[in-house]
């Protein structure tokens, strides 16, 4: 599973490579565990895992902001450790905490951060302009940031992204502490910088939906290692599958189903729940089968695998516990940040 | 490293500070209120008593490239503490994360510490006017007094930044700035004569950097004697590109 087999009709090199990456903090602290992943040009990769799961100091090592212990990192070729300011170059980063500059407007942040990114002069007015329209902050242009909230913050980080046109985009939890307007509102622009662009997305995070929405691939990691690395879909499959309940008027005593429709696992009087890869596409052979056979069925219903039942699975920590203490740490933030 | 780049960055984060200057300028003015109150009332009072051996000029003459120096150096010892602030909210963060070099973030600080210099003389220069004291307005003078007060600043910014690498919070850089600001303006020329101090105290003040500041700025405003001016500004020039050097070595050291 964890072995990123290399398409041969793909030469193009991986975005970003790690190869026994690993983090030691003082006190022998093992943060990031000899972890090994690619990521693809063009692809959503999703870091998954709780609080502590050494997200963020991948991340950290990625964009050069804290040496690796060991192991080798390339962003499209270059060596991380040899030559940082180039592969600073390719990179565009969105800390896990605001980062804006509140002290300065919001076009003053976009002009300031894409000098400091030597975005070409004839292009960035232009390209500034565009981003605040794409963002939906152009009214508030020139307003201190410090009077934003906390969506609209974020927007204008992802406006720098807009800006900057990294190749690759790092996120460390981008949708933290968003109410779920803004949340949904930052997913939309991601995709569409994925989409439109063709940026090059890394993103972390520990809330499931998220990664299931956002991402192609995804890793999920614990304890500094990555303890399953696949699609969303083959991460579901591994745990099981999707649970169909079947309603039916009577219960036949003994019946077995084809294998391409699924397992039974459970029957009660007039219900049978079936295990099944692929729900969507199980129902309608289900519906054939029953009425080959005769049988009246009331209603169908599927519960989906999600990405929770996968992260129970590999990520050993309780996540609603982390998610409360992750939201109350960012809820934070914002107050102090808006004094 | 590209020195066309290094530089344009550096101006880049000058520039970032300039504009939240002009954004809120109220710490900027409230920066006057010591300097005026060391001229006024201690100027003027020992200036009335004539206890102090100034040489040609009265006493307040005598204090005001001293305490000129000193507010430069109040604002440039606490610049580490932006930058930790900087940190603290995430800024400074994403400042290193940007294909700029880590030199010219350094840079751009201590040029922007050199803006708020300018500023403070300017303010000091009204101020005498205002009350009398007799300086020399001479126009190549004054250029030489900014370009001593931009060095000075650059030096002690970077050094506060250098500082701040390693203490990393806003208390400890604010007890260090307060440990250090005191003695190093009372083991100076900038309230009195070298002459007058006890013979170990002599031996600090040269070893000052601050020393050969006023002594430059001194020689600009008021006597016009030029003799020491070279050897001032070169050390002052090399303390500052020394700073500037161990600050841009240590300065990723901040987010650790
Ligand atoms: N600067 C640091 N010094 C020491 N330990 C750290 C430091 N940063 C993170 N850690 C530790 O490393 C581990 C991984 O942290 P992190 O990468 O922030 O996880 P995540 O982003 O997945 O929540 C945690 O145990 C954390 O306490
Ligand atoms: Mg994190």
């Amino acid at each position: 599973m964890n072995s990123d087999s290399d398409d041969p009709n793909m030469p193009e090199i991986n975005a970003i490579t790690a190869d026994r990456l690993t983090k030691v903090y003082r006190d022998n602290i093992r943060a990031v565990d000899g972890i090994s992943f690619s990521v693809k040009q063009g692809e959503i990769f999703g870091l998954l895992g709780p609080n502590g799961a050494g997200k963020t100091t991948t991340i950290k090592m990625i964009i050069t902001l804290t040496k690796a212990t060991s192991g080798t990192l390339h962003v499209l070729g270059v060596d991380v450790f040899k030559s940082p300011e180039t592969v600073r170059e390719m990179l565009g980063y969105v800390p896990q905490s605001i980062s804006v500059d509140t002290d300065l407007t919001a076009y003053e942040n976009l002009l300031i951060f894409s000098k400091l990114s030597y975005v070409d002069k004839m292009e960035r007015n232009e390209r500034i302009k565009d981003a605040l329209e794409y963002m939906d902050l152009s009214s508030r242009a020139h307003d201190i940031v410090k009077r934003y909230s906390g969506g609209m913050m974020r927007r204008l980080e992802i406006a720098q992204a807009l800006v900057n046109r990294p190749k690759i985009l790092l996120l460390d939890e981008p949708s933290i502490g968003l109410d779920p307007s803004s949340k949904k509102q930052v997913w939309k622009n991601i995709k569409q910088l994925n989409q439109e662009f063709g940026v090059t997305i890394l993103i972390t995070t520990h809330d499931m939906n998220e990664a299931d929405e956002l991402c192609n691939r995804i890793a999920i990691m614990s304890e500094g290692k990555i303890a399953i690395l696949g699609t969303p879909e083959e991460l579901k499959r591994n745990v099981g599958g999707d649970i169909v309940t079947v309603n039916l008027t009577s219960v036949p005593s003994i019946m077995s189903l084809p294998k391409e429709i699924g397992r039974i696992i459970n029957r009660n009087e007039k219900s049978i729940q079936i295990l099944t890869t692929n729900g969507e596409e199980a129902i309608p052979l289900m519906a054939d089968f029953f009425r080959g056979h005769e049988i009246r069925v009331e209603s169908i219903s599927i519960n989906k695998a999600n990405l929770d039942d996968v992260f129970m699975k590999y990520a050993k920590r309780r996540l609603e516990d982390d998610m409360y203490k992750a939201t109350r740490i960012t809820r934070r933030d914002f107050v102090r940040r808006a004094r | 490293m590209n020195i066309r780049r290094f530089l344009s960055s550096s101006i880049t984060i000058a520039e970032m500070e300039a504009r939240k200057i002009r954004h809120d300028s109220t710490e900027l003015w409230t920066r006057i209120i010591q300097p005026a109150l060391w001229l006024l009332v201690f100027g003027e009072t020992l200036n009335t008593i004539r206890a102090m051996p100034s040489g040609n000029f009265s006493y307040i003459q005598f204090i005001t490239p001293g305490i000129l120096a000193q507010s430069v150096l109040f604002i440039s010892i606490f610049y580490g503490i932006t930058v930790v602030w900087e940190k603290d909210v995430g800024i400074f963060t994403k400042l290193l994360s940007t294909p700029s070099p880590r030199s010219s973030i350094v840079l751009g600080k201590s040029l922007a510490a050199g803006i708020r210099g300018v500023f403070q003389a300017i303010m000091i220069f009204a101020l005498a006017l205002i009350i009398g004291v007799k300086i020399r307005f001479d126009p190549l003078d004054i250029a030489g007094v900014f370009v001593v007060v931009i060095l000075f600043a650059m030096c002690f910014s970077s050094f506060s930044m250098f500082l701040a690498s390693y203490l990393k919070t806003r208390d400890r850089m604010m007890g260090i700035g307060q440990a250090l600001t005191m003695p190093l303006f009372f083991a100076s020329n900038a309230i009195y004569p070298i002459a007058v101090m006890p013979i170990w105290l002599q031996y600090i003040s040269i070893a000052n950097p601050l020393s050969y500041v006023v002594d430059a700025i001194r020689s600009m405003l008021l006597s016009g004697a030029y003799g020491n001016l070279l050897v001032d500004i070169l050390v002052l020039l090399v303390a500052t590109v020394i700073f500037l050097t161990l600050a841009s070595t240590t300065i990723k050291k901040l987010l650790e």
